[in-house]
């Protein structure tokens, strides 16, 4: 059962010639999945995520979430959503929990409610014994944990992520995720928007790509490496011209594509570990010696890369 | 309202906390107020030295009529009249034993002004209708001041003079007695002048804060009054201002994703804004008072100044803010346009009462709202002061009303 639904959602700024940053989108999240926005840089992510967010007015289309629609019951959806946004939005001169109370009324919380959803979210983003200590105190993983605390006070049927771990270190990037999984097993609904394709793909029941406003690919992990045929990616460097190696390899068994890319060759194979001996071998016997190989399994770089034409880059 | 009050409380707080903008709103007009107020010197007291005046009496008692008493010198209720309590603090009199001798003190520089009573001034006063005298002043041209305070004075006196004979000649016509009965009229006026008729009717109109401490610390209150006023606007614009370092810093769009209307955190802004003025006005308004001595008037109308002065340094800023883009912008947008308001309103201590520029000062949000404080100094109460609010509170409201309008279509 859909929690959200998406029709046709279409953002232009500033119009008639403004940018149009979302381009007829449409797609649904199931209750209970985490669902990914994967796109580059400007793709229309956090255009996207914002709509639904009723942040931004839609141009065209519509959206409902939790069968409330973006455009006519924007104070309804507001009620059902905790939003994470891309830059850490809290107050630094006042502490966690100032904070967490603060915004915990602009959620409508009071009371005996309010401060026994404030000691949950503390607990829950492990902030308790420094609950009392200013935010601009804090390092920027702490800072990230009460930015997503400040989203689940008021136990939001979807919770929006918008990029929550771009510029921060390993070690807080595995906490958040390890933290929306658990909040998956708790049941909660997650949208995440995210350019690094390894988290969609660790995190994701389902991705969306999304590029130049538009929605080019959607499903699974699995359908969508299907999209480029479950073939392996292999980038092979010589010392030598790689036009001649190039058309040696391409009629090699096992390789379905040979080109030239900048400074390597770019394969795609069946199986690499089949085909990379006969690589080395076809190398030697026209005259070079190989430099480099890196072997990339079917990926959603790769998926990207088919259906773009350019790399995703993290 | 809760969450009206949360926004404006948690805004009110950041600002108590940030010290260098408290200097800014809370130090620099008192510290200011405080140096043009010595600049002005000694505290800035504006005092009137007392004109020196010699005084010559040649008043002669004229002789009695037959079976009556000889009336009182005239010449003496005159001499009382400038020496008395009242005048004491502009007029210093000495008495000369001649007209010689006091003309002398005039021309040694001794004196400003030499009053000489004639010989027939009782006999004027009390005499035959028609009868005249003059009393002389001999001046010193070059006090040009004393000689027009004393001119007025004396001829206040010779007014009252006048007017009593009149008055007597009057009342016994009145009362039925002969006509030309001059003795009967002599006797009444010379009752009034002694009866002390005359020196009472005689004084000179004193403004309440017109003489030592008080004057010092309403010219100190004029000043502070134009810097509080100016300096508000400032505190406005700071707090104001966080309207657009939220929406940089993600805070205002986070709100904005909250199920927390628009109109309750535009509402919580502006409230914080009015709240932080209004406290930063009462905090001035209280070490005016504590620091230099300033009555600022009646509660009543120092509340009603209070609202109407926080309420369009509030909405002129709020104003700024919503048509600027960019904290950086809305600095310096906001500086010059309370600095031309503040020359033009007469911040600076420029203001008249006369003019063109008094009309421009006029038609400014803050120079009536100078006036106001200036006349809630003076003891004025809310009719003294309702005329100069209609200009400021025109423009609060057309301020908040311009910036509600604009803030709801940018967060809309």
């Amino acid at each position: 059962m859909s929690i959200v639904e998406v029709q046709g959602l279409s953002k232009r700024y500033d119009p008639p010639k403004g940018v149009l940053a979302v381009d007829d989108v449409s797609f649904t999240i199931e209750r209970g999945e985490i669902f990914s926005l994967l796109g580059p840089n400007g793709a229309g992510k956090s255009t996207t995520i914002s709509m639904l967010s009723c942040l931004l007015r839609p141009s065209g289309g519509d959206a409902t979430v939790d069968g409330h629609s973006i455009v006519g019951d924007a104070q309804a959806v507001k009620s059902v959503i905790g939003v994470v946004p891309q830059d850490i939005a809290v107050y630094p001169d006042m502490t966690a929990r100032e904070n967490l109370v603060f915004w915990g009324k602009m959620y409508g919380l009071a009371g005996v409610e309010l401060t026994s959803r404030v000691d949950e979210v503390l607990e829950l983003i492990s902030l308790v014994d420094r609950q009392k200590d200013r935010v601009d105190k804090y390092s920027g993983g702490m800072k990230r944990r009460v930015n997503i605390g400040v989203a689940l006070l008021h136990r939001p049927k979807i919770l929006y992520l918008d990029e929550p771990t771009v510029g921060i270190d390993p070690q807080s990037r595995r906490s958040i995720l390890d933290g929306i999984l658990t909040f998956r097993e708790q049941g909660m609904t997650v949208l995440y928007t995210t350019h690094y394709m390894a988290e969609a793909q660790e995190l994701s029941d389902r991705i969306g790509i999304i590029d130049h406003g538009k929605m080019i690919a959607l499903g699974t992990h699995g359908e969508l490496v299907k999209i480029v045929g479950e073939e392996a990616r292999v980038d092979v460097a010589v010392d030598r011209q790689l036009d001649g190696m190039v058309e040696r390899w391409s009629g090699l068994r096992g390789v379905s594509k040979a080109s030239v890319e900048e400074d390597h060759a770019e394969l795609l194979v069946d199986d690499a570990n089949e085909v990379l001996p006969h690589l080395f071998e076809e190398a030697a016997g026209g005259g070079s010696r190989i430099t480099s190989v890196n072997v990339s399994e079917p990926n959603l770089e790769l998926v990207f890369l088919h259906l773009t034409g350019r790399a995703l880059r993290e | 309202m809760t969450k009206v009050w949360a926004i404006a409380w948690k805004d009110l707080r950041s600002t108590m906390g940030n010290v260098p903008g408290l200097a800014m709103m809370l130090l620099a007009p008192l510290a200011l107020a405080g140096l043009l107020g010595f600049a002005f010197g000694g505290g800035d007291s504006f005092e009137i030295s007392a004109t020196k005046v010699a005084l010559a009496s040649e008043d002669a008692r004229p002789a009695a009529a037959p079976g009556q008493e000889a009336p009182p010198l005239a010449g003496d209720a005159f001499a009382g009249i400038l020496t008395s309590e009242g005048l004491r603090d502009v007029l210093e009199v000495t008495e000369a034993k001649s007209a010689a001798a006091a003309r002398a003190r005039v021309d040694d520089g001794d004196a400003a002004v030499a009053v000489v009573v004639p010989r027939d001034f009782t006999a004027a006063l009390y005499g035959a209708e028609g009868q005249k005298t003059a009393v002389e002043l001999y001046v010193d041209p070059t006090q040009e001041f004393g000689m027009a305070i004393t001119e007025s004075v004396v001829m206040q006196a010779l007014l009252d003079f006048n007017g009593a004979r009149a008055a007597a000649t009057v009342a016994v016509a009145v009362a039925g007695g002969p006509a030309g009965n001059d003795d009967a009229a002599q006797t009444a006026a010379a009752r009034f002048v002694q009866d002390g008729g005359v020196s009472q009717a005689l004084v000179i109109a004193e403004r309440a804060p017109s003489a030592g401490e008080g004057e010092d610390a309403s010219t100190v209150g004029l000043i502070l009054a134009g810097m509080m006023v100016f300096f508000m606007f400032f505190g406005a614009g700071n707090v104001a201002r966080t309207i657009l370092t939220e929406d940089q810093d993600g805070t205002l769009p986070r709100m904005l994703t909250t199920p927390t209307p628009t109109a309750t955190i535009l509402g919580g802004k502006f409230a914080s804004v009015f709240l932080t003025v209004s406290v930063q006005l009462i905090v001035l308004l209280i070490g005016g008072a504590i620091l230099f001595s300033i009555d600022w008037g009646r509660l009543d109308v120092v509340a009603v100044l209070t609202v109407v002065t926080s309420a369009v340094a509030s909405g002129l800023a709020l104003l700024i803010i919503s048509v600027v883009r960019t904290p950086g912008q809305a600095g310096a947008i906001s500086a010059g346009v309370y600095l031309v308001l503040g020359l033009l309103g007469g911040n600076f201590g420029t203001a008249t009462d006369a003019g063109t520029y008094a009309t421009v000062q006029g038609f400014t949000p803050n120079g009536p709202l100078l006036r106001g404080w200036d006349a809630a100094m003076r003891g004025g109460g809310l009719a003294d002061i309702s005329g100069d609010l209609v200009v400021p509170v025109a423009f609060g409201l057309a301020f908040f009303a311009v910036a509600v309008w604009r803030f709801r279509r940018r967060y809309a």
